[in-house]
Formats: C-alpha cells, structure tokens, sequence
C-alpha cells in the first residue's frame, strides 16, 4: 500500500451496501406499513389516519436514534440513551405536568428533557471536567435521574384526574396511535441529523476523549454544549409525539457501530434511516399482530428487538 | 533574538501539599531532544501537562509556561493545536476506531506523510486495525504517529516507549533522533535509553529542584544517585556506556 492509498482512500469500516440497503429497508417498511391495517386497502383511511401515523413513528425513530447518537458523542460512552439517562424521564414528566397545568405538552416534554439533561450535565460536570474514564459515574447519575423523573411520573399519575388517565399513560409507555406533529419531527430529525453532519469531525474527535479533542483544537466546551442541547431536544420532540419509548436511542446506533460503522459522518445519516425503519416496523407489528387490539410500541419493539441485539452481541459481529 | 518555541517563567507545581517543580526557569528549541527524569510520583507527568498546557484540578500552579513568548493559556485551542502536541502516558479509547482514521483525525488535513510515520514507527501494517484491537506496545505507536502527523513543532511525550519491546524502543530513539524539525520533551525511566534519546536532560529532584543540562553533563552517577535515590555504576564497552542500578 503506498502513501497516497493510506490517506485518500476511506475506511473499511465504512460499509457502501449498508447506505444503499438501509434506507431501501425503510422505505419498504414505510409502505407495507401505509398498505398493511385493519381497515385493509383504503385510500382514505391511508390520507387520514395510517400517513401521518407512519410518518410520525418515522420522525420519531430518527429523532430517537440522534439523541442517543449525540448522548453518546457526549459522555463518550456507547451505552449512553435518553431514556436510560433520564431523559426521557424527564421529558414525560414535562409533558405531564404540562398536561396539568393545560400548557402546550410538547413544550413541557421538551422542557423536562432539557432539564433534564442540564441536570445530567450539572451532576456529572466533575466527571466531564475529569479527562476520562468517567463515565461509570455519568452513567449512574444518569440512572438515578431516570429513577427519579420515574417516581415522579408516577406520582403525577396518581394525582392526574381519572378521565385524563389513559391519556396520561400514553405518555409513559409510548404510543403512535395519537401521535402528531408528524411533519415537526420529520423536519426536526432531519434538521439534527445536518447539524451533526456539519459537526462530524469535531465530534469524531470528541469520541478519541475531551482531552485529546481540546489538545486537537476543538473547542470542547461549545460543541458538547451543543451536543447536550442537541440530543435534549431529540428525545423531547421525541417524547412530546409519542411518550417515552426506549430502545431505539440506544440500540441503533450501536447496531450501526457493530455493522462496521464508526464515522459520525455516516451515521448522522443511517443512524435516524434505521431509528425510523425500526420504529416503523415496530409500530406495524404493535397494530397488526393482535387486531383489533393495539399493543403499545414500546414494549413490543424492546420485546422483539433485545433478543435480536442480543443474538448479534452473542454472535460476536463486529 | 526570537522567543524560545517554548519556556516556562518560574513555574511552581504542587500536589497534595507537596511541592513538585519549584520555580523552573527553562527553554527548549528546535532540534534539542529533552528527557524529563525522576521518581515515581517525582511530577513528571505533572510537568509534561503543565508544559501542553492541559490542567489538573488537584495540582496548584504558579508561573507561566510560555510558547514562542506567548503564555499558553492566551493561545485559542485551534492555535495551540498547531503549536504544541501531546503524548498522554496512556490512551483511553472506548469506541472502535480503524488506526487510518485517528490518524485522519490528528491532522489538520489529511496529507500523505502518514505512512511515512508508521512505517518509521514499524506501524505500517496497523492502518486497517481497529485500535480497540492493538496491542499496548502498537497502540502506543499509533499514539505516537497521531502526535507526529498534528504537525506542532513542540512534541510533549510522557512515556512514550513504556510499552515497547527493546527493538521497538531502539527504533523510536532513532525516531526521534531524525526529527531536526521538532523540540521534543519526553519522560522516561530507563537511563540507557535515554542516553541514546536525548540531547538534554531536565532532573526533578525529590524536593522540587530542577537540575538542567546535556545529558552527557547530565547522566553522571552522583547526579542519578541524588534523583532516583540508589547508587549508579557505568560500564563502558565497545556498544558504548551503560548505566547499572545498584
């Protein structure tokens, strides 16, 4: 190999069929999904009803799939997830209160994620400040956040009004079947994913470790502020649509990594083609396996989708 | 006269109550190949960071560490970058990375020299590896091409061969003994290694005194007995000087 191959030439890891099969996957699962549902073939119920369903759980998928992607450019661990951190938590906590308090609930989800995020943040500043090897201590304060806006949801339930139950719930396990706002999240995933594109090198080099990105000349500061804020809005637009789902924030991206795909520039573009692939076909199963009973998304992906990470983790792909 | 690429103005560090460098009045240019010596715990590493400018929260400071004549905390990160690289003891990578693109990440634009430098640094067969996969002595390597290819003029190593086997120690002395474009400051344990390495030799003494010098100056045994603590014998044969702890 000679000099000019070494530089010019891109990483193997970089997987050329994964660009091309991964958005194909998606958008057959976004048209199996308009064409698959208990009313069959119609016209109308697609316009009215499946559209913008299949739409937001595609928005929402992307913009889980980038908050967790940026969450773990952030605290630099591949384990990091808005709904693990508490994120997502916070988000629905937002969102109930808002809900409580007859404020717009997405400006409330998007609130508490971002409070909660600043909190993570605040709480693990000495971690983040520390060169390295923090993040045992990020990851648990992340937890315990979890753990609290947890109780506090559930706090929130108790004292919601009973006729405004079922729909406080929703926001909790997760759900499509009332989403809306599906252009918003469309756009705003698309949105997040070019400014992570514009920011993939800075972002790359965060990943080496804050200290080596400084010493590179990034301004480390700005850009996990930006990060922050970034993956904090994701998974509040997220929740604000359809409730904190999990799953998605953490297990694309690593799914990506293991294919051989390592550079934020690639994955600011498969990670929320393949959030919305997954949520999609999730959301397809949830509605179609027992008709006419929904199942709520969230449990039905992590159901089906653990075993299969699990499987390819065991299997030792890299 | 232009300033010095790099010059520390009575620097003090101190940890936990102890004084580890005390007021060091000193200067590196191009071309001189320093050696940072000590005990363990003497503040080598305390002093290297200090150098790249990189804080630590538990150490107390005082002085100035300047580059060309310019305190190091005044220049922005994008500039420093250019100026001054930094070798830490030890790489903490969490995510997998091949070793092509952390060299990609380590310029400013990619340019072809890389394979140039790994094959100097008997690297070259590593450009496709994942670096989660390397082994200690060719992680270190790497770390000391992606130094080599951020192309600053003052390269701070601390430790920089601590994993290599002898052949590999040899082969970066050489290294560093072709790089006349470059300051370096490096910490290092082994004398006879460093005997070949170094033009200069900057001594931290147990109470905080620098001692400063040429290393052939430098490596006497009354001077190593006073900073390691043991006495020194040298034997000299036809390869040259060897330095034995006794």
């Amino acid at each position: 190999m000679d000099a000019a191959t070494l530089m010019r030439h891109d990483l193997p890891g970089r997987r050329p069929r994964l660009f091309i099969a991964l958005p194909l996957a998606a958008l057959a699962v976004a048209a199996l999904s308009l064409l698959l549902g208990s009313a069959g073939l119609d016209l109308e119920m697609i316009q009215a009803l499946r559209g913008p369903r299949v739409a937001a759980a595609a928005g929402v998928g992307a913009l889980l799939a980038l908050s967790g992607l940026a969450m773990q450019a952030l605290l630099r661990n591949p384990l990091a997830d808005p709904y693990v951190l508490g994120t997502s938590g916070g988000a629905a906590v937002g969102a109930l209160l808002a809900l409580m308090l007859g404020v717009t609930m997405a400006l409330g989800a998007a609130a508490g994620a971002l409070v909660a995020g600043a909190l993570l943040v605040l709480l693990a500043r000495r971690a983040l400040a520390a060169s390295d090897d923090a993040s045992p201590r990020l990851i648990l304060s992340g937890a315990m956040l979890a753990a609290v806006f947890g109780a506090l949801a559930t706090l929130l339930l108790t004292l919601t009004p009973d006729q405004r139950l079922r729909g406080a719930i929703f926001w909790l396990v997760g759900d499509l079947s009332g989403a809306d706002h599906a252009s918003a999240t469309l756009l705003a995933a698309l949105l997040f994913s070019l400014a992570l594109r514009v920011r993939h090198r800075g972002i790359d080099r965060l990943l080496l470790g804050t200290e080596a990105a400084h010493l590179l000349g990034e301004p480390v500061r700005r850009l996990r502020l930006e990060l922050l804020v970034a993956a904090s809005l994701a998974a509040g637009l997220a929740v604000a649509s359809a409730g904190a789902i999990g799953f998605v924030g953490l297990v694309v991206p690593q799914a990506l990594r293991l294919a051989g795909v390592q550079r934020t520039r690639d994955l600011a573009w498969l990670a929320p083609v393949g959030g919305a692939a997954l949520l999609m076909a999730a959301d397809l199963l949830s509605r179609s396996v027992a008709t006419p009973i929904e199942l709520p998304v969230g449990a039905v992906m992590a159901l089906l989708g653990a075993p299969v990470f699990i499987f390819f983790l065991a299997r030792g792909g890299r | 006269m232009s300033a010095p690429l790099i010059e520390t103005r009575a620097l003090t560090l101190a940890a936990a109550g102890r004084t580890l460098v005390d007021a060091l009045d000193w200067q590196a240019e191009i071309g001189q190949r320093w050696c940072v010596i000590g005990r363990n715990a003497a503040g080598k590493s305390s002093l290297l960071r200090a150098l790249a400018g990189v804080g630590e929260a538990a150490l107390h400071r005082a002085g100035q560490v300047c580059w060309l004549g310019r305190d190091s905390h005044a220049w922005p990160a994008a500039d420093a970058a250019s100026v001054r690289a930094f070798l830490p003891q030890q790489s903490s990578d969490r995510f997998p990375a091949c070793v092509r693109r952390l060299l990609e990440l380590s310029v400013a634009r990619p340019r072809y020299a890389a394979l140039g430098l790994l094959t100097a640094l008997d690297a070259a067969g590593l450009a496709e590896r994942n670096v989660l996969e390397l082994s200690g002595g060719e992680r270190q390597r790497v770390a000391l091409a992606q130094c080599a290819v951020q192309g600053a003029p003052l390269m701070l190593l601390d430790e920089p061969v601590a994993f290599q086997d002898p052949a590999h120690q040899l082969q970066v002395a050489q290294w560093f003994g072709g790089l006349s474009e470059h300051a370096l400051v490096i910490s290092a344990h082994d004398v006879n290694w460093i005997a070949r390495a170094a033009t200069h030799v900057l001594a931290l003494l147990p109470d905080g005194r620098c001692e400063q010098g040429r290393a052939d100056d430098m490596l006497q045994t009354e001077r190593l007995a006073r900073v390691y603590g043991c006495a020194w014998a040298t034997v000299d044969s036809a390869a040259g000087r060897f330095w034995i702890a006794q």
